[in-house]
């Protein structure tokens, strides 16, 4: 029972923290480039908004992809919540990332299709290297079951922690990725053809992939004191969003084949090292 | 509760529809640090489906009233908008001009005019935080 409490807790604490440190993203953004910014709670603020507008969609497939997207991605941050298996929530929220890539085609919108074949070249840069990441904390561990870890991993897996960072990048739509969604330059690509509270629908399903991703990177800090364990988790998710509001603002915008590139070059290259070193290690080499 | 989450995120769509680009600077200076319309949590989204609050600006040429028909249909209910300058309010100078349609009211309803050529950011914003009341009129009208 009070398992099943905790993993409700999390399920609805996840996307709330996210919601917050969103809105502690943006005021950061802000102070960054010498303004004021909006609320912290701004997030909060455009979400019951949108919930709060007009329904209105291009077409029915539109409304069950966007379902599709939030349900998938809600999933896979409950199986995770409840001490799942990390590979199945994470091939959930990839299905949820391709109905967005769905919804994206439905339409006949030019900036809708680009988007939606953007989000799918996201999908191919940062999956791989999130595959890896997992199979290495599953590797290690010797099981993929998300309540399973009680180890601190930070000092042996630094580097595959650190191969995250791209991942954070995309995921949060952050320069120089912020491919699918470039703002300016194909009006939000994915989210162009949804309004409303079906858009509202697409940001908390978002704000659920996220949770999920934060809460991958968790899984490298575990101690048996709790508050300490739980300060150093909430430190490491809070210095991965920090360095990536750093990039976002000093970068520009890279081209979808370089995103593919560098992603999986810095992504599997610093696993790959890792995983070395550990070898090296275990076989007496130093 | 809604009501007031949704005054504090208006988003903005602003349109050029034929504007000697005097009021479209001021509309940008918008966005800048020195008047960081973002802090009401204010966006620039240009996108009418995500749109609140659609910025017009010059005086609706032939070409772009179907264009401005268009974006004001698509921006999703409640919405407002807002005639930035003198040149949306009523068209002036080019009032009777063969190729201009003489102010935003003429092709779609207007919520409120900014007066000034061009007009000044803090007019704007005047309008906008002026407009969020109306607005939140317009969205209790539209539940009950």
């Amino acid at each position: 029972m009070t398992d099943i409490m905790t993993a409700l807790a999390l399920t609805v604490l996840g996307p709330l923290s996210v919601g917050l440190l969103l809105g502690v993203d943006r005021k950061l953004t802000a102070r960054m480039q010498n303004r004021v910014g909006p609320p912290i709670l701004q997030p909060f603020y455009d979400l019951i908004k949108l919930f709060g507008k007009e329904r209105r969609a291009d077409n029915q497939a539109q409304i069950s992809y966007a379902a599709a997207c939030l349900l998938l991605q809600m999933v896979a941050f409950i199986i995770f919540a409840t001490g799942g298996d990390l590979l199945v929530a994470f091939f959930v929220s990839g299905a949820g990332n391709l109905a967005l890539a769905l919804g994206a085609f439905s339409s006949r919108s030019a900036f809708g299709q680009i988007g939606g074949q953007r989000e799918l070249l996201q999908v191919l840069a940062y999956e791989p290297v999130l595959f890896l990441v997992i199979f290495m904390l599953g590797w290690w561990n010797g099981s993929f079951l998300s309540d399973s870890y009680s180890d601190n991993l930070l000092g042996v897996m630094i580097l595959v922690l650190v191969a995250m960072m791209p991942v954070v990048l995309i995921v949060m739509q952050k320069s120089p990725f912020d491919i699918a969604t470039a703002h300016q330059e194909i009006v939000s690509g994915v989210y162009v053809e949804y309004s409303g509270t079906y858009l509202g629908i697409l940001e908390l399903a978002h704000w659920f992939e996220l949770a999920f991703i934060f809460a991958v990177m968790t899984l490298f800090y575990n101690d048996d004191d709790v508050v300490l364990s739980i300060a150093i988790k909430v430190a490491i998710v809070l210095a991965f969003v920090f360095f990536a509001i750093l990039i976002d603002n000093s970068s520009a915008r890279l081209t979808r084949w370089d995103m593919i590139k560098l992603t999986l070059l810095i992504g599997i290259g610093l696993v790959s090292v890792n995983m070395a070193a550990i070898w090296l290690h275990t076989e007496g080499v130093f | 509760m809604r009501r007031d989450a949704a005054t504090r995120s208006p988003w903005i769509l602003h349109f050029d529809t034929g504007s000697c680009n005097g009021c479209d600077l001021e509309v940008w200076a918008l966005l800048t640090p020195r008047y960081d319309v973002e802090r009401f949590g204010m966006v620039n989204k240009a996108n009418p489906k995500h749109a609140d609050i659609l910025l017009i600006t010059g005086p609706v040429t032939r070409k772009a009233e179907e264009r401005l028909v268009n974006l004001y249909n698509q921006t999703p209910e409640p919405k407002l908008v807002i005639a930035c300058g003198d040149c949306a309010s009523n068209g002036v100078p080019f009032f009777d001009c063969y190729n201009v349609c003489g102010g935003v009211d003429k092709v779609i309803p207007v919520d409120m005019y900014v007066p000034g050529c061009s007009c000044r950011p803090e007019a704007i914003m005047d309008a906008v935080v002026k407009g969020i009341e109306l607005w939140k009129r317009k969205a209790q009208e539209e539940r009950s």
